[in-house]
Protein backbone atom coordinates (compact mmCIF):
# COMPACT_ATOMS: atom_id res chain seq x y z
CA UNK A 1 0.00 0.00 0.00
CA UNK A 2 1.45 3.06 -1.15
CA UNK A 3 0.97 5.30 2.05
CA UNK A 4 2.92 7.80 1.01
CA UNK A 5 -0.28 9.20 0.00
CA UNK A 6 -1.75 9.13 3.28
CA UNK A 7 -0.58 12.86 4.07
CA UNK A 8 -2.31 13.83 0.91
CA UNK A 9 -5.31 12.23 2.33
CA UNK A 10 -5.21 13.57 5.51
CA UNK A 11 -5.13 16.55 4.12
CA UNK A 12 -8.76 16.18 2.43
CA UNK A 13 -10.14 14.58 5.54
CA UNK A 14 -9.32 17.70 7.66
CA UNK A 15 -10.03 19.96 5.32
CA UNK A 16 -13.82 18.54 5.19
CA UNK A 17 -13.98 18.45 9.02
CA UNK A 18 -12.54 22.10 9.70
CA UNK A 19 -13.91 23.95 6.97
CA UNK A 20 -15.95 22.60 4.29
CA UNK A 21 -14.90 23.42 1.17
CA UNK A 22 -14.11 26.68 0.85
CA UNK A 23 -10.38 26.54 1.75
CA UNK A 24 -9.50 23.81 0.12
CA UNK A 25 -6.46 24.90 -1.87
CA UNK A 26 -5.18 23.30 -5.08
CA UNK A 27 -2.57 21.31 -5.70
CA UNK A 28 -1.30 18.79 -8.62
CA UNK A 29 -2.07 15.12 -8.34
CA UNK A 30 -0.90 13.09 -10.97
CA UNK A 31 -1.85 13.75 -14.66
CA UNK A 32 -5.36 15.17 -13.96
CA UNK A 33 -6.04 18.10 -15.64
CA UNK A 34 -6.71 21.45 -14.18
CA UNK A 35 -10.15 22.62 -14.06
CA UNK A 36 -11.35 26.33 -13.34
CA UNK A 37 -11.32 27.70 -9.77
CA UNK A 38 -14.43 26.58 -8.21
CA UNK A 39 -13.87 24.36 -5.27
CA UNK A 40 -16.02 21.36 -7.05
CA UNK A 41 -13.82 21.30 -9.41
CA UNK A 42 -10.87 21.74 -7.09
CA UNK A 43 -12.01 18.56 -5.01
CA UNK A 44 -12.87 16.87 -7.82
CA UNK A 45 -8.99 16.99 -8.30
CA UNK A 46 -8.42 16.41 -4.96
CA UNK A 47 -10.60 13.02 -5.52
CA UNK A 48 -9.83 12.13 -8.65
CA UNK A 49 -5.96 11.23 -8.08
CA UNK A 50 -4.77 7.38 -9.05
CA UNK A 51 -6.79 4.14 -7.97
CA UNK A 52 -4.06 2.78 -5.67
CA UNK A 53 -4.23 6.07 -3.67
CA UNK A 54 -8.28 5.83 -3.77
CA UNK A 55 -8.12 2.12 -2.39
CA UNK A 56 -6.18 3.51 0.55
CA UNK A 57 -8.55 6.24 1.36
CA UNK A 58 -11.26 3.48 1.71
CA UNK A 59 -8.92 1.19 3.56
CA UNK A 60 -8.44 3.87 6.04
CA UNK A 61 -11.81 4.72 5.89
CA UNK A 62 -12.64 1.27 6.38
CA UNK A 63 -10.12 0.79 9.05
CA UNK A 64 -11.45 3.78 11.14
CA UNK A 65 -14.73 2.66 10.72
CA UNK A 66 -13.94 -0.80 12.26
CA UNK A 67 -14.74 -2.65 9.22
CA UNK A 68 -15.17 -6.05 9.49
CA UNK A 69 -13.37 -6.34 6.35
CA UNK A 70 -10.70 -4.18 6.02
CA UNK A 71 -9.49 -5.36 2.61
CA UNK A 72 -9.99 -3.60 -0.36
CA UNK A 73 -12.11 -6.48 -2.15
CA UNK A 74 -13.47 -5.71 -5.32
CA UNK A 75 -16.71 -6.98 -5.27
CA UNK A 76 -20.45 -6.13 -5.26
CA UNK A 77 -20.46 -5.32 -1.59
CA UNK A 78 -17.10 -4.24 -1.46
CA UNK A 79 -17.68 -1.56 -4.11
CA UNK A 80 -20.61 -0.26 -1.91
CA UNK A 81 -19.12 -0.82 1.88
CA UNK A 82 -16.55 1.71 1.16
CA UNK A 83 -19.06 3.92 -0.25
CA UNK A 84 -21.21 3.25 2.61
CA UNK A 85 -18.51 4.62 4.76
CA UNK A 86 -17.96 7.96 2.83
CA UNK A 87 -21.82 7.88 3.60
CA UNK A 88 -21.04 7.98 7.13
CA UNK A 89 -17.80 9.86 7.00
CA UNK A 90 -19.82 12.48 6.02
CA UNK A 91 -22.59 12.20 8.54
CA UNK A 92 -19.62 12.57 11.13
CA UNK A 93 -18.74 16.00 10.48
CA UNK A 94 -22.33 16.99 10.38
CA UNK A 95 -21.54 17.79 14.22
CA UNK A 96 -18.11 19.18 13.44
CA UNK A 97 -18.17 21.56 10.51
CA UNK A 98 -20.51 22.73 8.46
CA UNK A 99 -22.95 19.34 8.27
CA UNK A 100 -24.74 20.19 4.89
CA UNK A 101 -21.94 21.70 3.21
CA UNK A 102 -20.09 18.50 3.81
CA UNK A 103 -23.15 16.15 2.16
CA UNK A 104 -23.09 18.83 -0.48
CA UNK A 105 -19.62 18.43 -1.09
CA UNK A 106 -20.35 14.50 -1.77
CA UNK A 107 -23.33 15.26 -3.81
CA UNK A 108 -21.71 17.90 -5.97
CA UNK A 109 -19.15 16.33 -6.33
CA UNK A 110 -20.72 13.19 -7.73
CA UNK A 111 -22.61 15.56 -9.84
CA UNK A 112 -19.12 16.83 -11.08
CA UNK A 113 -17.73 13.97 -11.55
CA UNK A 114 -20.49 12.69 -14.06
CA UNK A 115 -18.92 14.49 -16.78
CA UNK A 116 -15.18 13.40 -16.38
CA UNK A 117 -13.33 10.55 -17.55
CA UNK A 118 -14.10 7.31 -16.07
CA UNK A 119 -11.33 5.75 -13.82
CA UNK A 120 -11.12 3.27 -11.65
CA UNK A 121 -10.79 6.00 -8.69
CA UNK A 122 -14.59 7.14 -9.73
CA UNK A 123 -16.31 3.84 -9.93
CA UNK A 124 -16.96 4.52 -6.10
CA UNK A 125 -18.31 7.88 -6.46
CA UNK A 126 -20.13 7.21 -9.46
CA UNK A 127 -21.70 4.04 -7.15
CA UNK A 128 -21.54 6.42 -4.58
CA UNK A 129 -24.36 7.94 -7.18
CA UNK A 130 -26.12 4.93 -7.20
CA UNK A 131 -26.53 4.66 -3.72
CA UNK A 132 -27.27 7.77 -3.00
CA UNK A 133 -29.76 8.63 -5.71
CA UNK A 134 -30.87 5.38 -6.21
CA UNK A 135 -30.30 5.58 -9.53
CA UNK A 136 -30.85 3.17 -12.56
CA UNK A 137 -27.81 3.18 -13.97
CA UNK A 138 -27.30 0.64 -16.50
CA UNK A 139 -25.80 -2.70 -14.80
CA UNK A 140 -23.20 -3.68 -17.32
CA UNK A 141 -21.31 -0.35 -16.35
CA UNK A 142 -21.21 -1.52 -13.07
CA UNK A 143 -20.06 -5.12 -14.45
CA UNK A 144 -17.52 -3.34 -16.51
CA UNK A 145 -16.16 -1.41 -13.55
CA UNK A 146 -15.83 -4.35 -11.21
CA UNK A 147 -14.47 -6.15 -14.05
CA UNK A 148 -12.19 -3.53 -14.35
CA UNK A 149 -11.29 -3.68 -10.80
CA UNK A 150 -10.72 -7.33 -10.38
CA UNK A 151 -8.44 -7.03 -13.35
CA UNK A 152 -6.47 -4.64 -11.68
CA UNK A 153 -6.21 -6.25 -8.52
CA UNK A 154 -5.18 -9.46 -9.92
CA UNK A 155 -2.70 -7.69 -12.04
CA UNK A 156 -1.44 -6.17 -8.70
CA UNK A 157 -1.05 -9.77 -7.35
CA UNK A 158 0.84 -11.13 -10.02
CA UNK A 159 3.42 -8.25 -10.06
CA UNK A 160 4.09 -8.87 -6.31
CA UNK A 161 4.38 -12.48 -6.37
CA UNK A 162 7.00 -11.83 -9.36
CA UNK A 163 8.02 -9.35 -6.89
CA UNK A 164 8.72 -12.23 -4.09
CA UNK A 165 10.34 -14.43 -6.91
CA UNK A 166 12.87 -12.09 -7.49
CA UNK A 167 13.77 -10.99 -3.98
CA UNK A 168 14.54 -14.81 -3.10
CA UNK A 169 16.87 -15.24 -6.33
CA UNK A 170 18.29 -11.85 -5.49
CA UNK A 171 18.96 -13.36 -1.94
CA UNK A 172 20.35 -17.22 -2.95
CA UNK A 173 22.53 -15.06 -5.24
CA UNK A 174 23.97 -12.30 -2.96
CA UNK A 175 24.96 -15.83 -0.50
CA UNK A 176 26.38 -17.23 -3.26
CA UNK A 177 28.38 -14.20 -4.08
CA UNK A 178 29.59 -13.57 -0.44
CA UNK A 179 30.46 -17.56 -0.20
CA UNK A 180 32.82 -16.86 -3.57
CA UNK A 181 33.96 -13.96 -2.14
CA UNK A 182 35.12 -15.45 0.63
CA UNK A 183 36.90 -18.16 -0.73
CA UNK A 184 38.33 -15.66 -3.12
CA UNK A 185 39.68 -13.62 -0.27
CA UNK A 186 41.33 -16.42 1.16
CA UNK A 187 42.38 -17.47 -1.41
CA UNK A 188 44.06 -14.29 -2.53
CA UNK A 189 45.67 -13.86 0.90
CA UNK A 190 47.17 -17.52 0.57
CA UNK A 191 48.51 -16.62 -2.71
CA UNK A 192 50.02 -13.67 -1.63
CA UNK A 193 51.90 -15.24 0.91
CA UNK A 194 53.37 -18.13 -1.40
CA UNK A 195 54.11 -15.46 -3.95
CA UNK A 196 55.90 -13.74 -1.14
CA UNK A 197 57.81 -16.89 -0.17
CA UNK A 198 58.90 -18.15 -2.91
CA UNK A 199 61.90 -17.31 -5.47
CA UNK A 200 60.82 -18.88 -8.01
CA UNK A 201 58.59 -18.12 -10.90
CA UNK A 202 55.84 -20.70 -10.64
CA UNK A 203 53.06 -18.74 -9.86
CA UNK A 204 52.03 -18.61 -12.88
CA UNK A 205 51.27 -21.87 -13.26
CA UNK A 206 50.18 -22.21 -10.09
CA UNK A 207 47.38 -19.77 -9.81
CA UNK A 208 46.05 -21.39 -12.90
CA UNK A 209 45.86 -24.86 -11.84
CA UNK A 210 44.11 -23.57 -9.07
CA UNK A 211 42.07 -21.23 -11.13
CA UNK A 212 40.95 -24.59 -13.17
CA UNK A 213 40.70 -26.50 -10.15
CA UNK A 214 38.14 -23.76 -8.36
CA UNK A 215 36.08 -24.11 -11.31
CA UNK A 216 36.15 -27.35 -11.97
CA UNK A 217 35.25 -28.14 -8.20
CA UNK A 218 32.26 -25.49 -7.92
CA UNK A 219 31.18 -27.91 -11.32
CA UNK A 220 31.81 -31.12 -9.26
CA UNK A 221 29.58 -29.71 -6.18
CA UNK A 222 26.79 -28.65 -8.32
CA UNK A 223 26.87 -32.22 -10.11
CA UNK A 224 27.51 -34.13 -6.94
CA UNK A 225 24.26 -32.27 -5.47
CA UNK A 226 22.05 -32.73 -8.62
CA UNK A 227 23.26 -36.84 -8.21
CA UNK A 228 22.49 -36.36 -4.62
CA UNK A 229 18.72 -34.95 -5.52
CA UNK A 230 18.70 -38.19 -8.05
CA UNK A 231 19.75 -41.00 -5.55
CA UNK A 232 16.73 -39.15 -3.07
CA UNK A 233 14.18 -39.58 -5.38
CA UNK A 234 15.04 -43.19 -6.93
CA UNK A 235 14.99 -44.47 -3.73
CA UNK A 236 11.57 -43.46 -2.84
CA UNK A 237 10.26 -44.25 -6.22
CA UNK A 238 12.00 -47.84 -5.50
CA UNK A 239 13.38 -48.28 -9.19
CA UNK A 240 14.86 -51.55 -10.31
CA UNK A 241 18.34 -53.15 -8.99
CA UNK A 242 20.00 -52.52 -12.01
CA UNK A 243 18.93 -48.81 -12.51
CA UNK A 244 20.12 -48.48 -8.88
CA UNK A 245 23.20 -49.75 -9.73
CA UNK A 246 24.03 -47.30 -12.54
CA UNK A 247 23.31 -44.75 -10.36
CA UNK A 248 25.60 -45.87 -7.54
CA UNK A 249 28.41 -46.48 -10.35
CA UNK A 250 27.82 -42.88 -11.30
CA UNK A 251 28.23 -41.99 -7.69
CA UNK A 252 31.45 -43.75 -6.37
CA UNK A 253 33.05 -42.87 -9.99
CA UNK A 254 31.67 -38.91 -9.10
CA UNK A 255 34.31 -39.22 -5.97
CA UNK A 256 37.05 -41.10 -7.93
CA UNK A 257 36.74 -37.80 -10.18
CA UNK A 258 37.49 -35.86 -7.36
CA UNK A 259 40.42 -37.56 -6.74
CA UNK A 260 41.36 -37.46 -10.18
CA UNK A 261 41.31 -33.29 -9.99
CA UNK A 262 42.80 -33.16 -6.39
CA UNK A 263 45.69 -34.99 -7.96
CA UNK A 264 46.42 -33.13 -10.50
CA UNK A 265 46.05 -29.83 -8.36
CA UNK A 266 48.54 -31.13 -5.91
CA UNK A 267 51.18 -31.03 -8.34
CA UNK A 268 50.79 -27.47 -8.69
CA UNK A 269 50.95 -27.05 -5.39
CA UNK A 270 50.27 -29.55 -2.44
CA UNK A 271 49.52 -26.67 0.49
CA UNK A 272 46.84 -25.64 -1.46
CA UNK A 273 44.98 -29.39 -1.02
CA UNK A 274 46.58 -29.81 2.12
CA UNK A 275 45.17 -26.35 3.96
CA UNK A 276 41.68 -27.14 2.46
CA UNK A 277 40.91 -23.75 1.65
CA UNK A 278 39.20 -25.02 -1.62
CA UNK A 279 36.37 -26.61 1.19
CA UNK A 280 33.66 -24.72 3.35
CA UNK A 281 35.37 -23.68 6.82
CA UNK A 282 32.90 -26.90 8.28
CA UNK A 283 34.33 -29.44 6.37
CA UNK A 284 37.50 -27.96 6.85
CA UNK A 285 37.22 -28.41 10.48
CA UNK A 286 36.93 -32.28 9.62
CA UNK A 287 40.24 -31.77 7.49
CA UNK A 288 42.74 -35.12 7.38
CA UNK A 289 45.83 -34.64 4.65
CA UNK A 290 43.65 -32.46 2.08
CA UNK A 291 39.75 -34.63 2.63
CA UNK A 292 37.46 -36.45 4.84
CA UNK A 293 38.98 -39.33 6.76
CA UNK A 294 38.31 -42.35 4.99
CA UNK A 295 36.73 -44.19 8.13
CA UNK A 296 33.79 -41.63 7.62
CA UNK A 297 32.42 -43.11 5.01
CA UNK A 298 31.52 -46.34 6.82
CA UNK A 299 28.72 -44.83 9.22
CA UNK A 300 26.31 -47.10 7.89
CA UNK A 301 24.14 -50.22 9.68
CA UNK A 302 24.69 -53.03 7.67
CA UNK A 303 22.25 -55.32 7.92
CA UNK A 304 23.27 -59.68 8.20
CA UNK A 305 25.41 -60.65 10.38
CA UNK A 306 28.26 -61.50 7.40
CA UNK A 307 27.97 -57.83 6.45
CA UNK A 308 28.66 -56.89 10.05
CA UNK A 309 31.54 -58.54 10.15
CA UNK A 310 32.67 -57.20 6.88
CA UNK A 311 32.31 -53.94 7.82
CA UNK A 312 33.61 -54.69 10.99
CA UNK A 313 36.51 -55.63 9.58
CA UNK A 314 36.74 -52.94 6.90
CA UNK A 315 36.78 -50.05 9.93
CA UNK A 316 39.50 -51.25 11.63
CA UNK A 317 41.69 -51.80 8.48
CA UNK A 318 40.70 -48.85 7.66
CA UNK A 319 42.00 -46.89 10.90
CA UNK A 320 45.19 -49.06 10.35
CA UNK A 321 45.95 -47.40 7.27
CA UNK A 322 44.88 -44.07 8.52
CA UNK A 323 47.36 -44.14 11.64
CA UNK A 324 49.88 -45.50 9.39
CA UNK A 325 49.90 -42.26 7.18
CA UNK A 326 49.10 -40.11 10.00
CA UNK A 327 52.31 -40.77 11.68
CA UNK A 328 54.12 -41.11 8.49
CA UNK A 329 53.05 -37.46 8.40
CA UNK A 330 54.07 -36.93 11.69
CA UNK A 331 57.81 -38.10 10.52
CA UNK A 332 57.39 -36.01 7.34
CA UNK A 333 56.55 -32.73 9.57
CA UNK A 334 59.43 -33.85 12.21
CA UNK A 335 62.09 -34.11 9.05
CA UNK A 336 60.97 -31.29 7.89
CA UNK A 337 60.99 -29.08 10.78
CA UNK A 338 65.00 -30.48 11.88
CA UNK A 339 65.94 -29.65 8.15
CA UNK A 340 64.56 -26.13 8.55
CA UNK A 341 65.96 -25.83 11.83
CA UNK A 342 69.34 -27.70 11.07
CA UNK A 343 73.09 -25.98 10.48
CA UNK A 344 74.16 -23.12 11.91
CA UNK A 345 71.98 -20.38 12.86
CA UNK A 346 74.30 -17.75 13.02
CA UNK A 347 75.13 -18.35 9.60
CA UNK A 348 73.25 -15.79 7.25
CA UNK A 349 72.77 -17.99 4.37
CA UNK A 350 70.25 -20.51 4.43
CA UNK A 351 69.71 -21.92 1.59
CA UNK A 352 70.85 -25.42 1.75
CA UNK A 353 68.95 -26.00 4.29
CA UNK A 354 65.50 -24.52 3.05
CA UNK A 355 66.47 -26.16 -0.19
CA UNK A 356 66.60 -29.69 1.54
CA UNK A 357 63.68 -29.33 3.49
CA UNK A 358 61.73 -28.40 -0.21
CA UNK A 359 63.42 -31.82 -1.18
CA UNK A 360 61.54 -33.70 1.51
CA UNK A 361 57.94 -31.74 1.02
CA UNK A 362 57.64 -33.43 -2.26
CA UNK A 363 56.48 -36.25 -0.28
CA UNK A 364 53.72 -34.39 0.39
CA UNK A 365 52.24 -34.28 -2.99
CA UNK A 366 52.27 -39.01 -2.17
CA UNK A 367 50.87 -38.69 0.76
CA UNK A 368 47.62 -36.54 -0.94
CA UNK A 369 47.46 -39.42 -3.50
CA UNK A 370 47.71 -41.74 -0.77
CA UNK A 371 45.67 -40.24 1.11
CA UNK A 372 42.83 -40.21 -1.44
CA UNK A 373 43.80 -43.38 -2.94
CA UNK A 374 43.11 -45.30 0.44
CA UNK A 375 39.54 -42.78 0.39
CA UNK A 376 38.84 -44.54 -2.94
CA UNK A 377 39.90 -48.42 -2.12
CA UNK A 378 37.74 -47.83 1.17
CA UNK A 379 34.98 -46.22 -1.25
CA UNK A 380 35.05 -49.25 -3.34
CA UNK A 381 35.22 -51.93 -0.51
CA UNK A 382 32.38 -50.57 1.20
CA UNK A 383 30.34 -51.04 -2.10
CA UNK A 384 31.41 -54.46 -2.63
CA UNK A 385 30.03 -55.30 1.11
CA UNK A 386 27.11 -53.40 0.56
CA UNK A 387 23.85 -54.66 -1.94
CA UNK A 388 22.66 -52.14 -4.37
CA UNK A 389 20.46 -50.96 -1.99
CA UNK A 390 22.44 -49.98 1.13
CA UNK A 391 24.66 -48.70 -0.99
CA UNK A 392 22.18 -46.27 -2.78
CA UNK A 393 21.31 -44.97 0.64
CA UNK A 394 24.75 -44.63 2.10
CA UNK A 395 25.88 -42.42 -0.64
CA UNK A 396 23.00 -40.83 -0.47
CA UNK A 397 23.80 -40.00 3.31
CA UNK A 398 27.70 -39.61 2.62
CA UNK A 399 26.67 -36.71 -0.01
CA UNK A 400 23.95 -35.15 2.56
CA UNK A 401 26.19 -35.12 5.13
CA UNK A 402 29.02 -32.92 3.22
CA UNK A 403 26.02 -30.98 2.32
CA UNK A 404 24.73 -29.93 5.86
CA UNK A 405 28.55 -29.47 6.56
CA UNK A 406 28.41 -26.96 3.40
CA UNK A 407 24.96 -25.18 4.66
CA UNK A 408 26.57 -25.31 8.36
CA UNK A 409 29.22 -23.25 6.49
CA UNK A 410 27.16 -20.80 5.20
CA UNK A 411 24.85 -20.05 8.06
CA UNK A 412 28.18 -19.87 10.36
CA UNK A 413 29.55 -17.58 8.06
CA UNK A 414 26.11 -15.24 8.20
CA UNK A 415 25.10 -15.41 11.49
CA UNK A 416 24.70 -12.54 13.57
CA UNK A 417 28.16 -10.37 15.19
CA UNK A 418 28.10 -11.82 18.76
CA UNK A 419 27.82 -8.99 21.29
CA UNK A 420 30.89 -7.80 23.16
CA UNK A 421 31.09 -8.76 26.58
CA UNK A 422 30.21 -6.06 29.28
CA UNK B 1 61.96 -42.05 17.25
CA UNK B 2 65.15 -43.27 15.17
CA UNK B 3 66.33 -46.64 16.49
CA UNK B 4 70.31 -47.52 16.01
CA UNK B 5 70.54 -48.93 12.81
CA UNK B 6 72.93 -51.85 13.22
CA UNK B 7 75.36 -51.66 10.12
CA UNK B 8 75.88 -55.18 8.63
CA UNK B 9 77.91 -55.20 5.58
CA UNK B 10 76.65 -58.83 4.68
CA UNK B 11 72.88 -60.66 4.64
CA UNK B 12 71.77 -62.45 7.15
CA UNK B 13 70.45 -65.96 6.17
CA UNK B 14 67.09 -65.89 7.05
CA UNK B 15 66.00 -69.41 6.84
CA UNK B 16 64.76 -69.55 9.79
CA UNK B 17 60.87 -68.04 10.26
CA UNK B 18 61.64 -66.89 13.81
CA UNK B 19 64.44 -64.58 12.36
CA UNK B 20 61.93 -62.44 10.91
CA UNK B 21 61.07 -60.64 15.05
CA UNK B 22 64.19 -59.46 15.16
CA UNK B 23 64.49 -56.00 13.67
CA UNK B 24 66.44 -55.83 11.17
CA UNK B 25 67.64 -52.70 8.30
CA UNK B 26 70.52 -53.23 6.15
CA UNK B 27 72.46 -50.69 4.59
CA UNK B 28 73.69 -51.23 0.61
CA UNK B 29 77.41 -49.45 0.34
CA UNK B 30 78.07 -47.96 -2.67
CA UNK B 31 79.00 -51.59 -3.57
CA UNK B 32 75.69 -52.72 -3.37
CA UNK B 33 74.57 -54.53 -6.51
CA UNK B 34 71.05 -55.56 -7.49
CA UNK B 35 71.90 -59.29 -7.12
CA UNK B 36 72.75 -58.72 -3.75
CA UNK B 37 69.44 -56.91 -3.44
CA UNK B 38 67.69 -60.03 -4.25
CA UNK B 39 69.59 -62.06 -2.44
CA UNK B 40 68.35 -60.34 0.64
CA UNK B 41 64.97 -59.83 -1.05
CA UNK B 42 64.50 -63.69 -1.39
CA UNK B 43 65.69 -64.34 2.36
CA UNK B 44 62.79 -61.94 3.86
CA UNK B 45 58.91 -63.21 4.10
CA UNK B 46 58.41 -59.46 4.14
CA UNK B 47 61.09 -56.88 3.23
CA UNK B 48 60.53 -53.34 2.09
CA UNK B 49 63.33 -51.63 0.12
CA UNK B 50 63.01 -47.73 0.18
CA UNK B 51 65.33 -44.46 -0.01
CA UNK B 52 66.95 -43.28 2.71
CA UNK B 53 64.41 -40.58 5.08
CA UNK B 54 61.80 -41.84 3.26
CA UNK B 55 58.46 -40.90 5.44
CA UNK B 56 56.69 -43.28 3.12
CA UNK B 57 58.35 -46.52 3.99
CA UNK B 58 57.76 -45.19 7.68
CA UNK B 59 54.04 -45.73 6.87
CA UNK B 60 54.29 -48.71 5.48
CA UNK B 61 56.46 -50.46 8.54
CA UNK B 62 53.85 -48.77 10.62
CA UNK B 63 51.25 -50.31 8.83
CA UNK B 64 52.77 -53.89 8.50
CA UNK B 65 53.70 -53.75 12.55
CA UNK B 66 50.07 -53.08 13.24
CA UNK B 67 49.69 -55.83 11.57
CA UNK B 68 51.89 -57.77 13.64
CA UNK B 69 54.54 -58.09 10.75
CA UNK B 70 58.09 -56.68 11.78
CA UNK B 71 59.38 -56.09 8.07
CA UNK B 72 62.96 -56.15 7.29
CA UNK B 73 63.48 -52.19 5.82
CA UNK B 74 66.27 -51.96 3.21
CA UNK B 75 67.56 -48.40 2.59
CA UNK B 76 68.98 -47.85 -0.73
CA UNK B 77 71.75 -45.22 -1.28
CA UNK B 78 70.92 -42.12 -3.87
CA UNK B 79 73.60 -43.29 -6.23
CA UNK B 80 72.77 -46.68 -6.21
CA UNK B 81 68.99 -46.23 -6.30
CA UNK B 82 68.89 -46.07 -9.94
CA UNK B 83 71.23 -49.23 -10.73
CA UNK B 84 68.84 -51.28 -8.43
CA UNK B 85 65.98 -50.67 -9.85
CA UNK B 86 66.53 -51.31 -13.39
CA UNK B 87 68.20 -54.47 -11.92
CA UNK B 88 64.95 -55.03 -9.84
CA UNK B 89 62.82 -54.03 -12.86
CA UNK B 90 64.61 -56.67 -15.37
CA UNK B 91 64.64 -59.24 -12.86
CA UNK B 92 60.73 -58.79 -11.56
CA UNK B 93 59.71 -58.21 -15.15
CA UNK B 94 59.07 -62.26 -15.37
CA UNK B 95 56.27 -61.82 -12.63
CA UNK B 96 53.46 -59.47 -13.13
CA UNK B 97 54.20 -55.98 -14.07
CA UNK B 98 56.37 -54.48 -16.75
CA UNK B 99 56.53 -50.79 -15.04
CA UNK B 100 60.03 -49.75 -13.26
CA UNK B 101 59.83 -50.62 -9.52
CA UNK B 102 58.35 -47.76 -7.57
CA UNK B 103 60.04 -46.71 -4.34
CA UNK B 104 59.05 -47.67 -1.20
CA UNK B 105 58.73 -51.01 -2.43
CA UNK B 106 57.23 -54.06 -0.51
CA UNK B 107 58.45 -57.62 -1.66
CA UNK B 108 56.91 -60.13 0.01
CA UNK B 109 58.28 -63.94 -0.07
CA UNK B 110 60.62 -63.46 -2.13
CA UNK B 111 58.73 -61.57 -4.50
CA UNK B 112 57.97 -58.00 -5.46
CA UNK B 113 54.49 -57.64 -4.15
CA UNK B 114 54.34 -53.85 -5.10
CA UNK B 115 54.23 -49.85 -3.06
CA UNK B 116 52.18 -48.27 -0.93
CA UNK B 117 49.44 -47.78 -3.33
CA UNK B 118 49.19 -51.75 -3.49
CA UNK B 119 49.66 -52.84 0.42
CA UNK B 120 46.72 -50.03 1.19
CA UNK B 121 44.41 -51.76 -1.41
CA UNK B 122 45.08 -55.38 -0.70
CA UNK B 123 45.09 -53.86 3.38
CA UNK B 124 41.64 -52.49 2.64
CA UNK B 125 40.17 -55.82 0.71
CA UNK B 126 41.30 -57.55 3.80
CA UNK B 127 43.66 -60.25 1.44
CA UNK B 128 46.91 -58.24 2.90
CA UNK B 129 46.78 -61.20 6.06
CA UNK B 130 46.29 -63.71 4.08
CA UNK B 131 49.12 -63.10 1.96
CA UNK B 132 51.40 -62.52 4.16
CA UNK B 133 50.73 -65.69 5.93
CA UNK B 134 50.85 -67.37 2.96
CA UNK B 135 54.44 -65.89 2.52
CA UNK B 136 55.19 -67.26 6.06
CA UNK B 137 55.60 -63.84 7.67
CA UNK B 138 52.04 -64.03 9.95
CA UNK B 139 50.63 -66.84 11.64
CA UNK B 140 47.68 -66.99 14.13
Amino acid sequence: MPFSNLPLLVYIYQIWEEEGIEAIETWNVGEQQELEGDEESKLSIALDINSTCAKVAFFIISKSMNSPTPQFVPSRLGIYEPIHQIGIWGENFKSNGNPNTSTSVIVEVDNKLENESETTSHEMLTASKNYEQEASKPIDKIQRRLAQNREAARKSRLRKKAYVQQLENSRLKLIQLEQELQRARQQGLYMGGVLEGSHIGFSGTVNSGIAAFEMEYGRWVDVQHRQICELRTALNAHISDIELRILVESGIGHYFELFRMKSTVAKADVFYVISGVWKTSAERFFSWIGGFRPSELLKLDPLTEQQILEVCNLKQSCQQAEDALSQGMEKLQETVSSTVAGGPVDEVSYIPQVATAMEKLEALVSFVNQADHLRQETLQQMSRILTTCQAARGLLALGEYFHRLRALSTLWATRPPEPSLP
Amino acid sequence: MQQAIPYKSLPLPCIDATSHRARSTTTLGHNGRGKDVLNIVSENAVIVLARKGCCMSHVVRRLLLTLGVNPAVHEIDEENEAGILNELGTICKGTENNKMVQLPAVFIGGRLFGGLDKVMATHISGDLISVLKDAGALWL
